[in-house]
């Protein structure tokens, strides 16, 4: 893997995390995105105040958000820089979502892939609706 | 005597009438007559051849026989009457040394020539008897009076003692009473000036209370132009707020725009370098702006607590204004009580000040007064001591004045 890869900085509750620009459609603002189209919670934690939203586009082409507290800027990390999760890591964690590491600044902030993580998240919610009406 | 003189007169005309030598005798015998000398007028008429100076010399020797006669009979005359005017004398003289009046003037020698004198010695011993018993009366009445004046003199010279001591107590009492009346109107005048100062302090805290009453409704009007400011001001600020927010959204959507346009600047690649940049910048930019609203927005938040403290003050000077007001309000009408009440002493110690002023006047007139009778009553005294000696020597003289009238015995 090599050259320039773009990576969305974001905030969720106290933790920095980094998402792939180009899995990101859009940023936006939660007051504005009709509240279904959105996880306002995630097994990544809770929001303080969500003032923004990444917009994805789901297989089916429909955009759902995740918010977050704020997004702090793109920037272009040098590819040698995105590590993928360590085995025992991956096969400790319940989720796909963290895709891997990306180092900035000489530390390493988690990569989530934000499709995955919407995806599970509606699913989890499809689920749990279910066993609700059931 | 006539013929004496006449004889005298005659002498030198005789003695120029040497001529008649015949005569020279008869001429010396009337001259020896005319001297008093009648022994000498013896002459014979026979020795005169001229008739007629025979008849000359007999009828000068009867005539001086006769001046003999007569002079003689004059001089047992004269002899008797003046023995009876010894006598009289002498019993006259006797009577008043033995002071006895009872008895009448008897004499041995009873002549005509006295009668007179009798009489009016009579008339004398009459008068003197009149006399002594009208004095002997007199001087019993003199006596009596005299006795009656020293006790009358005597009473009032006790009196006046007694009255020149109650005059000078009385003196000093009015002097005692003088002091105490200069004493009281001293203190009546510390009185007035303190209650005149206390008037004066009273009115000087009603001004003072006036005063505090206008500055509070002053304060009170203040405090509702300063609510009206604050509300003013708490509009604004909202009003500011609101505008804040329009920029703190400008600003979120700008910042938002910006990141999207990073976003596709990055997705880009290479191409969307410049586009990022520039987002880059946008987003900087709008993050300049939200931190400044931001800024904004916490002076919002401390100017609206400022102004909730000091709408809070306001409030707090106006409901202290009221108070002020209502406890103002109690405290003039206490003033007002306290001022007609100074007022009222102010007068009243006026009044005392002038009275104890009159009366220490008055005080000292009286004791001025009672200095004067205290010396015309130790005048009087020292009169009515001179008066009682008076009296007492006149009682005197009047006793003796009845002893000398007693030795005179008229019955």
């Amino acid at each position: 893997m090599t050259g320039a890869e773009p990576v969305v900085l974001f905030q969720l509750g106290p933790r920095i995390l980094a998402a792939r620009a180009g899995g990101v459609e859009r940023i936006g603002n939660p007051r504005e995105e009709g509240a279904s189209r959105l996880l306002a919670e995630s097994c990544l934690g809770r929001p303080w105040v969500p003032l923004r939203s990444l917009i994805v586009l789901s297989e089916a082409g429909l955009e759902a958000g995740l918010c977050v507290d704020r997004v702090l800027g793109v920037r272009s990390v040098d590819a040698a820089d995105l590590l993928p999760l360590p085995p025992l890591a991956a096969g400790a964690l319940s989720t796909a979502a963290v895709a891997g590491l990306v180092m900035l600044d000489g530390a390493p902030t988690p990569l989530v892939d934000l499709p995955t993580l919407i995806r599970e998240q509606q699913q989890a919610a499809a689920r749990d609706a279910r066993s609700t009406d059931a | 005597m006539r013929e004496r003189r006449r004889t005298r007169a005659r002498a030198p005309v005789a003695g120029r009438r040497d001529g008649l030598a015949e005569a020279g005798p008869i001429l010396e015998v009337l001259s020896a007559m005319a001297e008093g000398n009648l022994d000498v007028a013896r002459l014979d008429p026979e020795r005169f051849r001229d008739p007629a100076l025979r008849e000359i010399a007999a009828a000068l020797g009867r005539a001086a026989e006769r001046v003999q006669a007569d002079g003689t009979e004059a001089n047992l005359r004269l002899s008797a009457v003046t023995q009876g005017v010894d006598e009289a004398i002498d019993s006259l003289v006797k009577m008043m040394v033995k002071g006895d009046l009872s008895g009448g003037l008897r004499l041995a020698v009873s002549d005509a020539a006295l009668a007179p004198l009798i009489a009016g010695l009579g008339q004398v011993m009459e008068t003197l008897k009149r006399f002594v018993l009208e004095a002997r009366e007199a001087g019993l009445r003199l006596s009596s009076s005299a006795s009656q004046l020293l006790a009358a003199a005597t009473q009032n010279e006790s009196s006046t003692t007694q009255q020149a001591g109650a005059v000078h107590e009385t003196t000093a009492t009015m002097e005692e009473l003088q002091g105490a009346s200069k004493q009281i109107a001293d203190n009546a005048h510390t009185v007035s000036t303190i209650a005149e100062g206390t008037l004066g302090a009273t009115r000087q805290g009603e001004g003072a209370i006036r005063a505090f009453l206008g500055a509070m409704e002053k304060v009170r009007h203040n405090a509702v132009e300063v609510d009206d400011a604050i509300a003013r001001l708490s509009r604004r600020v909202e009003r500011i707020g609101t505008v804040v927010e329009v920029i703190d959204e400008i600003a979120d959507r700008s910042d938002l725009l910006a990141l999207n346009a990073a976003l596709e600047g990055a997705k880009a690649g290479e191409a969307g370098r410049g586009f990022s940049i520039v987002a880059a910048e946008m987003r900087r930019l709008a993050e300049n702006v939200l931190e400044s609203t931001k800024e904004i927005k916490n002076l919002i938040a401390e100017i609206r607590e400022a102004t909730h403290a000091a709408k809070d003050a306001s409030d707090g000077n106006k409901r202290m204004a009221g108070e002020g007001e209502q406890l103002g309000t109690v405290a003039m009408g206490s003033v007002a009580s306290i001022l007609e009440g100074a007022e009222q002493t102010a007068s009243a110690a006026r009044v005392i000040h002038l009275a104890t002023q009159q009366q220490r006047t008055a005080t000292e007139q009286v004791v001025q007064s009672m200095a004067e009778v205290e010396e015309a009553t130790r005048q009087a005294q020292a009169g009515s001591r001179q008066a009682t000696g008076a009296a007492a020597e006149l009682a005197r003289l009047a006793e003796r004045l009845a002893e000398l009238v007693r030795r005179f015995r008229v019955e």
